[in-house]
């Protein structure tokens, strides 16, 4: 095999990855909160400006605890996606997630957030009320917040827009996933100012969670039957939950100062 | 002595029948001399520098590299640059042609910077700080790991030393290089940037043109206060992606400073010339009061 055709293959290889984990029948927020919560009660909207449908959230039942969950919903048809924006968030959904961590914080909830965006979303409207402000006011609100925090990167997790649902006392991810500095595309545009060497960006970053494993970003990894999580969703969803479970019952017995001081001091040693 | 040298020409004459057709090259300003990229003029360089290297014709603000930046913010005389031994790291042994190291060891070699950010502890009128200043001239002001360490050390020199915070922040984003690892620096500098506020010291940042991505959507907006150079362009995602993605066209001044102004999202457009003022007279106001 000459080392053109090794590269291309590396690089159709490295993106097939990408594209495992954008499969539509991957397991979605909603159908998580579904099959592995019990009793939830969506609340909606930012109490600012509107209601952003990519950020799903409210009080389950998760194994009599009552925790809240929030989630970055991305749709499962076309219509689903369209009303949940692809799982890219606005500043409202950064917002409204915030706010439901707080109503959390107060009652001694833990909070469970489920990843899953491309990356926040890039438009006119999410700069104008700022989009850059409400991530950046979501990774203060985790840091400091008084309560367990577990997330999970369920299929992707892109950019600033997934880190703000993904700094947590344990972050877990189904081994399947990506999680990445931002999707390939972007990479290719800001790296080589052409998206189309997305496959190249792929080989380049390495964006399967098990990168992110590595540099201790996430904790453990949610082993997903073959060939996917596609293909067993409840098996997939039992699964996160049993992990889910275990990792609260153990932080619930952490007193809480230690517990954020503890989640402070690992972000303060982040990427090292 | 020729006070206006003729500029050298990049471009063959344009009359001549050989000519080539080809792009049109503005000429080259001479050496010791600085040309605004708004209007045109050109400058000595220390009459620019006299003037903060805003040009004196158009008031555009020219990028300041972060080495003059410390010494126009600090009190005179009382400037400690502080160096850091810094761990380099190449997580992914990123190869685009030149391999990621050889980039950095060639930005250290132009700019003569350990790494994005200069961290310095100096007085303004008098109040104690830590100087925490981005040049745009490494790599692209980008955050990777060795500059989130950077960032949270200055934040940390705060906290033990009881100096206030200041960040001039320009940058394009995260490091893509570093991969994920450059993503885990805007929670490590926001990790930072809470010890700042739980000792109840003064964080102050200045946004400069231009500021985007993670730098912005992480420690460049928690300060107390934010205030933004006239002009520069600020936002999230850059507008060319904004564009290519939604189609959307982008209004009159998009990402400006003084569209970030009227919407709410920073304190104030401040002039560099009064940007030391400023900064030191909310030190002063936030400065714990007994």
């Amino acid at each position: 095999m000459t080392i053109a055709t090794h590269t291309a293959e590396r690089e159709r290889v490295a993106f097939a990855a990408v594209e495992l984990a954008r499969n539509p029948g991957r397991p979605r927020a909603l159908q998580v909160i579904a099959g592995a919560f019990a009793e939830w009660t969506e609340m909606r909207g930012d109490r600012l400006f509107g209601d952003d449908r990519a950020v799903v959230g409210g009080p389950a039942r998760l194994d009599e605890r009552w925790v809240m969950v929030i989630g970055q919903e991305k749709g499962t048809d076309a219509i689903s996606r369209a009303v949940h924006n692809f799982g890219m968030p606005h500043p409202e959904g950064y917002r409204k997630a915030q706010r439901l961590m707080r109503t959390a914080e107060k009652f001694g909830m833990p909070v469970v957030c489920l990843v899953d965006t491309p990356a926040a979303h890039a438009g006119v409207a999410a700069e104008e009320r700022g989009q850059a402000w409400a991530i950046a006011e979501s990774l203060i609100t985790m840091l400091e917040l008084r309560v367990p925090v577990v997330s999970v990167v369920l299929s992707e997790g892109g950019s600033g827009g997934a880190l703000a649902l993904a700094v947590a006392d344990r972050v877990l991810a189904l081994e399947n996933a990506v999680y990445t500095v931002a999707p390939p595309e972007t990479c290719a545009a800001i790296l080589y100012r052409d998206a189309g060497q997305r496959g190249r960006a792929a080989a380049a970053l390495r964006p399967g969670v098990g990168t992110a494993h590595q540099i201790g970003l996430v904790d453990e990894l949610i082993p997903e039957p073959m060939p996917g999580a596609h293909a067993h969703t409840a098996v997939t969803i039992g699964a996160l939950r049993g992990a889910v479970v275990r990792h609260l019952n153990e932080l619930c017995e952490v007193d809480v100062q230690t517990l954020v001081h503890a989640r402070i001091a690992r972000y303060r040693a982040a990427g090292d | 002595m020729d006070r206006y040298p003729n500029p050298v020409m990049r471009r063959r004459d344009a009359a001549h029948p050989l000519a080539a057709p080809g792009p049109k090259l503005r000429p080259v300003a001479p050496a010791g001399t600085v040309e605004c990229r708004g209007c045109g003029r050109r400058f000595g360089e220390a009459r620019f520098a006299k003037h903060l290297r805003v040009c004196p014709d158009c008031g555009r603000h020219a990028v300041v590299p972060a080495m003059t930046r410390i010494a126009q913010l600090s009190d005179a005389g009382s400037l400690d640059v502080v160096r850091m031994q810094l761990t380099d790291r190449d997580p992914l042994g990123f190869d685009d042609g030149v391999p990621y190291p050889s980039r950095v060891a060639e930005a250290r070699q132009r700019t003569r910077l350990d790494e994005t950010f200069v961290v310095a502890r100096a007085a303004m009128d008098s109040v104690p700080v830590v100087l925490a200043c981005m040049d745009f001239g490494f790599l692209g002001g980008s955050l990777g790991s060795a500059a989130g360490e950077q960032f949270a050390r200055a934040c940390d020199l705060a906290v033990t030393e009881q100096r206030g915070l200041v960040a001039v922040c320009t940058s394009g984003g995260a490091r893509m290089q570093e991969g994920i690892a450059s993503l885990a620096q805007m929670a490590r500098c926001s990790a930072g940037v809470v010890a700042v506020a739980r000792a109840a010291l003064p964080y102050i940042s200045v946004l400069a043109d231009p500021c985007f991505g993670g730098v912005t959507a992480s420690f460049a907006v928690q300060a107390d206060a934010i205030l933004a150079e006239p002009h520069a362009r600020i936002g999230f995602a850059g507008g060319r992606v904004i564009e290519q993605a939604t189609y959307d066209r982008l209004p009159e001044g998009f990402q400006t400073s003084e569209f970030l102004l009227a919407h709410g999202m920073v304190d104030a457009v401040v002039e560099r010339s009064l940007l030391r003022d400023t900064v030191s007279r909310l030190l002063v106001a936030f400065w714990r009061h007994p």
